[in-house]
C-alpha cells in the first residue's frame, strides 16, 4: 500500500513540476509585477497601487474589454452548457449511426484553436462565406459578421458554441451513470418524459452540471484570445476587444508589463467573483430543491 | 532579425549569403517574423531576456521607443569611421528621422514613399488614360470613379477603382498636401494638431469620402471579404496605394500588366517617408562583427542585392540611380517616381510613444472611414484619446 502511494506520487511529479513552473511561479511573479512599472527594457521599479489608479484614469479601452468579456461569459456559458446537455440527452441511447453523430459533436473540439479561428473566418466571410450564402439562399441578407459592431461579439459566441465536445462527453458519462431502475420505476408509476427528466435525470446530473459551469466560466474567459487575435484584432472599434487580448497588447506590444500584470490580477479577481456567485446560486438552488 | 512577406525574405537571404561568402569568419542567422506587431513583441521579449538579435531592422516610426530607453547603440561614430560608406552617400531625407537627441542611432537601408500602383489592363479596358506625373486630387477621384464598375448589374461593385489600407501613414501625405499638420513638431511633439486647422479636416474628409460618398474604395464588409491588396493582385482593384514594399510580391503577378504613378497633387507637394534601418542593441558583445554586417548591408554591394529584389528604394544615392533599382527590364517601369518625390518627403513624428498613438489614430480613422461621422468629431476623438501619450505621465 505504501509502495503504491509512493508510485502514485512519483507519477504525479511531472504534473506537479509542470504546474509549479508554468502556473504557480508565473502567477506569483505576475502578482508582484502588478505593483511595479516594467517596460522589459529597463529593470522593474516599485509602483505600489499606482497601476490601478493609472488604469482607472487613463485606460479607456479597459472598461470596454471588461464588459465584452463579461458579456461573452454570460452569453456563451449557458449556451454551451445547454447545448452540451441537449446533445447528450439526444445522443444518449445506442441506435444506428449514433456513434457518427457523437463523433461529429466532438470533432470541432479537436481542431487546434488557430485552425478553428481560420475556418470560422471563412465561414463568416460576408460575401464568399458559406453562412451568408446559405442565408441568402433562404432570402435573408446576412450581416457583415465580423465588421458590424452589433454582430461581431455574437459571432464569436456562435463559434464557441460548437466547441463543446468535452462537456458533451462528461454529460454523456453522467447520463450513463444514472441507474436504469429509476426510469423503470417512474415508468411503472406513469411518469412522463418531462417528469423523468425533471425528477431523475436533472437532479442526478446536477453535480456534473455545476462542475461544467464553473469550468466553462474559466475557460470562456480565456478562450476569447485566439479568435479575437486571429479574426478581428479587437475590431470593429473594440467590439471584440476582450480582456485577454487587451492584456496581451498592453504587455507584449506596448511594453507595459506592470499594468498588464495589474489587469491580469483584476481579471482573476473578476473571474473569482463570477465563480463564487455561480457556486452560491447553484448551491442555494439545490437546497431549495431538496424540499420539493 | 527582419519582418515582411516571403518574397521580401528571399532578398535578405541573398544578402546574408553574399555577406558570408565575403566574410567567412562571421556567421549570420536570419530570423524572420512576418507581422509587425509580433515583431515588436519579439524585440521586447528578447531584450527582457538579455538576448536581443545582433541586428534588427526597425522602421523609423518604431525605433524611438527603444532609443528613448537607451538600448540601441548609436551608429553615427561607426559610420564616421567607415572606409566603405560615408554620411554624404545617403539621401539626407532617409537619415534625418534616425537622429535621436542629435545622434544617428540606426542606418537606414531605404527611403520609400507612398505611390499609386495601377493595373494597366483595367485602365485599358475602361478606356481611361494612365495617370500622369502631375495629376490632381480631382483627376485621381475621377479616374477612380470611372474604374469602379458593377459588371453584372447586380448592385454590387465588382471592380473597385481604388484600394488602400486605412491608416494614418496612408492619410498623412494627403493631409500635408492640403497644408494640414498632424503634430506641432517633427521630433517629440507635444500636441496633435489635426483638429486645429481647416486644411487638416478638409483632407481628412476628402480621404474618408473616397469610401463613404464616392464608394471607389471597398466598404468594411467588402474589405473584410477580401482585402484590397489581394483584390489588386487578383485584378479586381484598379489602383492600390502602397510603398515600394509591395514590389517583390507584385512581380509575381502574371495575369496583368502594372506600373506605378506618383500620388496625386494637392495644394502643395508632399509625400510620406517609409524607411527601415539596421539597428544594433547596445548590450551585445561583439559590436565590431555586427557593425561589419550592418556596414556591408548598407554598402553599394549590399544595397544592390536587396534593391534587385525590388524590395527597397536604396538609401544610397549611387545605388538608387543605378540599374539595380532602375532596371528597365523589371517592373515597375516607372520606378523613377520613387526618386522624383524624395525632396518632398515628410516623416511621421519621432517620439517614444508614437506606435501607441498611431494605433489609436488608425482605430479612429477606420471608424470614420467606414461609418462617416463628421471629420471634426473624428479629429477631436483622436486628440482626446492620445492626450496621455504626449509628454506621457510616468507609465
Amino acid at each position: 500500500m505504501l509502495n503504491y502511494r509512493r508510485t502514485l506520487r512519483w507519477m504525479l511529479l511531472p504534473y506537479l513540476m509542470g504546474t509549479v513552473i508554468l502556473i504557480v511561479i508565473p502567477a506569483i511573479v505576475t502578482l508582484i509585477l502588478a505593483f511595479t512599472q516594467y517596460d522589459l527594457l529597463s529593470p522593474p521599479s516599485w509602483y505600489g497601487f499606482n497601476n490601478f489608479r493609472d488604469l482607472a484614469q487613463f485606460d479607456d479601452i479597459l472598461p470596454r474589454a471588461m464588459l465584452n468579456s463579461l458579456l461573452f461569459v454570460l452569453l456563451a456559458v449557458p449556451l454551451r452548457i445547454l447545448g452540451a446537455l441537449a446533445l447528450a440527452l439526444f445522443l444518449e441511447h445506442r441506435r444506428r449511426g449514433v456513434g457518427l453523430y457523437r463523433t461529429a459533436v466532438y470533432l470541432p473540439t479537436l481542431i487546434p484553436d488557430v485552425a478553428y479561428a481560420l475556418i470560422w473566418l471563412w465561414v463568416f466571410n460576408p460575401i464568399y462565406g458559406p453562412l451568408n450564402q446559405v442565408l441568402e439562399a433562404i432570402g435573408i441578407e446576412g450581416p457583415g459578421w465580423l465588421t458590424d459592431a452589433r454582430f461581431a461579439l455574437p459571432a464569436i459566441v456562435l463559434m464557441s458554441v460548437f466547441q463543446i465536445g468535452e462537456g458533451f462527453v462528461v454529460l454523456l458519462a453522467g447520463l450513463h451513470n444514472i441507474p436504469r431502475d429509476y426510469y423503470d420505476v417512474a415508468a411503472v408509476d406513469g411518469g412522463t418524459g418531462w417528469q423523468k427528466f425533471r425528477y431523475i435525470t436533472f437532479p442526478l446530473l446536477r453535480p456534473w452540471l455545476i462542475l461544467l459551469t464553473l469550468r466553462d466560466v474559466l475557460l470562456t474567459t480565456q478562450n476569447t484570445f485566439t479568435p479575437a487575435y486571429i479574426m478581428t484584432g479587437g475590431d470593429p472599434y473594440y467590439a471584440t476587444m476582450f480582456l485577454p487580448l487587451h492584456i496581451y497588447k498592453e504587455t507584449f506590444e506596448d511594453f507595459r508589463y506592470g499594468s498588464g500584470a495589474t489587469m491580469t490580477v483584476l481579471m482573476i479577481c473578476g473571474v473569482s467573483v463570477i465563480l463564487i456567485t455561480v457556486f452560491v446560486v447553484l448551491k442555494g438552488w439545490r437546497n431549495q430543491n431538496a424540499y420539493d | 532579425m527582419i519582418f515582411g512577406d516571403p518574397a521580401e525574405r528571399a532578398a535578405y537571404e541573398a544578402l546574408v549569403t553574399a555577406f558570408e561568402s565575403e566574410h567567412p569568419t562571421i556567421q549570420v542567422q536570419l530570423i524572420h517574423i512576418p507581422s509587425q506587431s509580433d515583431y515588436r513583441a519579439r524585440i521586447g521579449a528578447d531584450f527582457a531576456a538579455n538576448t536581443p538579435s545582433d541586428v534588427m531592422l526597425i522602421n523609423y516610426r518604431r525605433y524611438a521607443q527603444f532609443a528613448a530607453r537607451g538600448v540601441l547603440e548609436p551608429l553615427g561614430d561607426y559610420l564616421d569611421r567607415s572606409p566603405l560608406i560615408q554620411t554624404e552617400d545617403f539621401y539626407p531625407e532617409a537619415l534625418e528621422p534616425f537622429y535621436w537627441e542629435g545622434k544617428l542611432i540606426c542606418i537606414p537601408q531605404n527611403l520609400s514613399s507612398l505611390v499609386v500602383y495601377y493595373n494597366k489592363n483595367l485602365f485599358d479596358a475602361a478606356g481611361v488614360s494612365y495617370p500622369n506625373n502631375d495629376w490632381t486630387w480631382d483627376d485621381f477621384l475621377e479616374t477612380a470613379q470611372r474604374l469602379t464598375q458593377d459588371l453584372d448589374g447586380d448592385g454590387n461593385t465588382d471592380i473597385y477603382g481604388l484600394g488602400t489600407e486605412v491608416s494614418i501613414v496612408r492619410l498623412a501625405p494627403f493631409l500635408w498636401q492640403n497644408g494640414g499638420e498632424l503634430t506641432n513638431t517633427d521630433f517629440n511633439p507635444t500636441v496633435l494638431t489635426l483638429d486645429r486647422s481647416n486644411e487638416g479636416l478638409e483632407a481628412l474628409q476628402w480621404f474618408i469620402q473616397l469610401q463613404t460618398v464616392h464608394g471607389v474604395v471597398p466598404n468594411a464588409e467588402a474589405e473584410s471579404a477580401e482585402d484590397s491588396e489581394s483584390r489588386f493582385m487578383n485584378g479586381r482593384t484598379a489602383m492600390y496605394l502602397n510603398s515600394r514594399r509591395g514590389v517583390p510580391t507584385y512581380r509575381e503577378i502574371t495575369a496583368f500588366d502594372w506600373d506605378v504613378a506618383p500620388l496625386p497633387q494637392g495644394k502643395q507637394r508632399a509625400g510620406v517617408l517609409h524607411a527601415d534601418a539596421y539597428c544594433m542593441p547596445s548590450m551585445i558583445d561583439d559590436k565590431e562583427a555586427v557593425w561589419t554586417f550592418i556596414e556591408y548591408a548598407n554598402s553599394p554591394a549590399g544595397q544592390t542585392i536587396v534593391a534587385q529584389s525590388g524590395r527597397t528604394v536604396p538609401s544610397l544615392r549611387a545605388v538608387a540611380e543605378s540599374p539595380a533599382f532602375l532596371d528597365p527590364n523589371k517592373k515597375p517601369l516607372n520606378s523613377r517616381v520613387f526618386l522624383d518625390v524624395i525632396p518632398d518627403l515628410k516623416f511621421l513624428p519621432i517620439m517614444s510613444t508614437w506606435v501607441e498613438i498611431e494605433e489609436i489614430l488608425t482605430e479612429e480613422l477606420q471608424l470614420g472611414f467606414y461609418n462617416d461621422p463628421a471629420p471634426h468629431d473624428i479629429a477631436l476623438m483622436m486628440s482626446f484619446r492620445t492626450l496621455e501619450y504626449f509628454d506621457p505621465p510616468q507609465r
